[in-house]
């Protein structure tokens, strides 16, 4: 049997097993990255020893970095899907007219400004920003550079949580609201029942997205004083003279989290995907997506 | 039973319906015919209030319905649509789209809601695709769903804006049938379609708009074979070909 033949079918036998293939595919990337440390200890450019004796240290930074995250991720959406609503559907209610309209108005107005605010500054402005801003309201409180960085976090996903939304609800088509309407449903029970079903499907993937992106902008939090991972990495180059070690280990945390967490929900996502409700296929490690801030 | 009275209707500047009036009696059906643009849907939306006329009445069954004290949605369970896309809720098999609107408007248990909707699909001839998602339907298929859902509210008339105009050739039969069977079962039908065998063989009335007016409205002879208007002429010359 020929080489092609063989490959043919090796593929056929991978082609439906998705978490076969992903499985593979990590386990040579690790054999990869295992013999590229190999080969760096060798030349002596790293210690294999120190990275063993030192990997406890990152196990509560990286609870802080987890924690950050899924705080101002989950408060953000609470905000994110009102502010939402607003975004899609003010501009209708303003047209409309009259009382409505006056209401909506500086609301809609408020909102737009805030989401172009958050998405036209840097995120690590914005930690700078309320850091300060928290330092001189609350002096020599402990807490408040992790709460201050959640505060954040927090303001700057809303911002782009709320667009998620937006292009969620509005991409439900005039045509399903008409269907809605015409078999009866009131205006509550068209959203309740079409609009936020189906917006909610379409943006599974998007807020995935925004979760990694998150995820990895938390690592901003380090240069104002929480003890998150990327903060773990100086503190064990600088205090300990192994810098590559510490910022190869912290990559290493932020991939063990960020891969499997991201084939998880894109596989439940497909599972669960109703035919002809279609979103772009996943982006795992949050690929394609705005860029963060800066990095230091 | 329906009765529209003088009703007008602008979009802006636009004057899309001049004044049109129209009876549809118990049991009739009616189709309307006219150049694109004249108005049709408008009109048909007007009956059910998903536009509401800027001028003039409509009335189901002697009750003003165009007034604020009246809601819409109650109007629309007694006067049923079928639209030209299906308009099919993507999210929901076959049988939930027959099901939500018995649960959620009728506010009938789920049981109750799941044997008339299966009743249903079977009166289209579904009762194999209950579970099948409308992107897993052909054309007719979907159209003959949304007719069962339209059917399972019990409605008193159905609005059909150009039901078998965004379909394939293959599928047109298959939901003429269906509106055909519907009609011969004594269903109050309103029909904007350009399906002259249709409009020939089921329909009681036929009634040609352009404009924003009626132009010329009789029986199916009337309008196809001795058109009076020249509008009237000149189109049926364009539509029999
Ligand atoms: N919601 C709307 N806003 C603004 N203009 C509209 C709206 N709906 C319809 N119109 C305009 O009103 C006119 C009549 O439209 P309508 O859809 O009632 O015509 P129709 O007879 O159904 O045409 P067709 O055969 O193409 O379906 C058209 O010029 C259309 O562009
Ligand atoms: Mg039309």
């Amino acid at each position: 049997m020929g080489v092609r033949a063989s490959a043919r079918k090796v593929w056929k036998v991978l082609e439906n097993r998705p978490l076969v293939r992903s499985t593979i595919a990590i386990a040579s990337l690790l054999a990869l990255a295992g013999l590229l440390l190999a080969s760096l200890a060798e030349v002596k450019l790293i210690s294999l020893g120190f990275m063993a004796d030192n990997a406890s240290f990152l196990l509560v930074p990286a609870i802080t970095s987890l924690t950050a995250t899924m705080v101002s991720f989950a408060v953000g959406i609470v905000g994110a899907i009102p502010m939402g609503l607003i975004r899609s559907f003010g501009p209708r209610l303003m047209k409309g007219g009259g009382r409505t309209a006056l209401l909506t108005a500086p609301l809609y107005g408020g909102v737009t400004a805030y989401i172009e605010a958050i998405r036209g500054t840097p995120a690590l402005v914005q930690i700078f920003l309320v850091a300060q801003v928290s330092g001189i309201l609350f002096p020599g409180n402990p807490n408040i550079p992790f709460l201050g960085g959640v505060l954040a976090l927090t303001l700057n996903t809303l911002g782009y949580q709320a667009e998620v939304f937006r292009a969620g609800f509005q991409s439900v088509s005039q045509t399903q609201i008409d269907g809605a309407k015409a078999i009866g449903m009131r205006p509550r029970q068209v959203f309740a029942h079409i609009t936020l079903p189906q917006g909610t499907r379409l943006i599974t993937l998007p807020l995935l997205n925004e979760w990694l992106s998150l995820f990895k902008a938390s690592a901003l939090l380090g240069i104002v004083a929480v003890s998150e991972l990327n903060w773990a990495a100086g503190y064990l180059g600088n205090n300990r003279s192994h810098p590559i070690e510490a910022y190869i280990m912290v990559s290493a945390v932020y991939l063990a989290i960020i891969i499997p967490l991201g084939k998880a929900v894109g596989y439940w996502e497909r599972r669960h995907r109703t035919p002809g409700l279609g979103t772009a296929e996943p982006t795992p490690a949050g690929r394609g997506v705005r860029p963060r801030g800066l990095t230091l | 039973m329906i009765s529209v009275r003088n009703v007008h209707k602008w979009f802006g500047e636009l004057h899309v319906l001049k004044g049109v009036s129209l009876d549809v009696k118990k049991g009739e059906a009616l189709v309307i015919i006219g150049p694109s643009g004249s108005g049709k849907s408008t009109l048909l939306r007007c009956m059910n209030l998903l536009v509401s006329p800027d001028e003039g009445d409509i009335l189901i069954d002697g009750v003003r319905v165009n007034d604020p004290k009246i809601r819409p949605e109650w109007v629309r369970q007694q006067v049923g649509m079928v639209f030209q896309s299906f308009n099919l809720f993507t999210h929901l098999t076959a049988l939930q789209n027959v099901v939500i609107g018995l649960t959620k408007v009728k506010r009938l248990s789920s049981t109750e809601a799941e044997r008339i909707a299966r009743f249903e699909l079977e009166r289209v001839g579904l009762a194999d695709k209950a579970d099948a998602y409308p992107a897993q339907l052909s054309g007719g298929q979907q159209q003959r769903v949304a007719i069962g859902r339209a059917l399972a509210l019990n409605p008193k008339a159905v609005l059909f804006d150009e039901p078998t105009s965004a379909l394939d050739p293959e599928y047109i039969r298959e939901v003429l049938d269906v509106m055909t069977k519907l009609a011969n079962e004594g269903m109050t039908m309103v029909v904007v379609t350009h399906e002259m065998g249709f409009a020939q063989n089921v329909g009681d009335r036929v009634l040609f708009m352009a404009d924003g007016i009626v132009v010329e409205e009789g029986t199916p002879e009337e309008i196809f074979e001795r058109p009076q208007q020249d509008r009237t002429k000149t189109f049926v010359g364009t539509i029999l070909g």
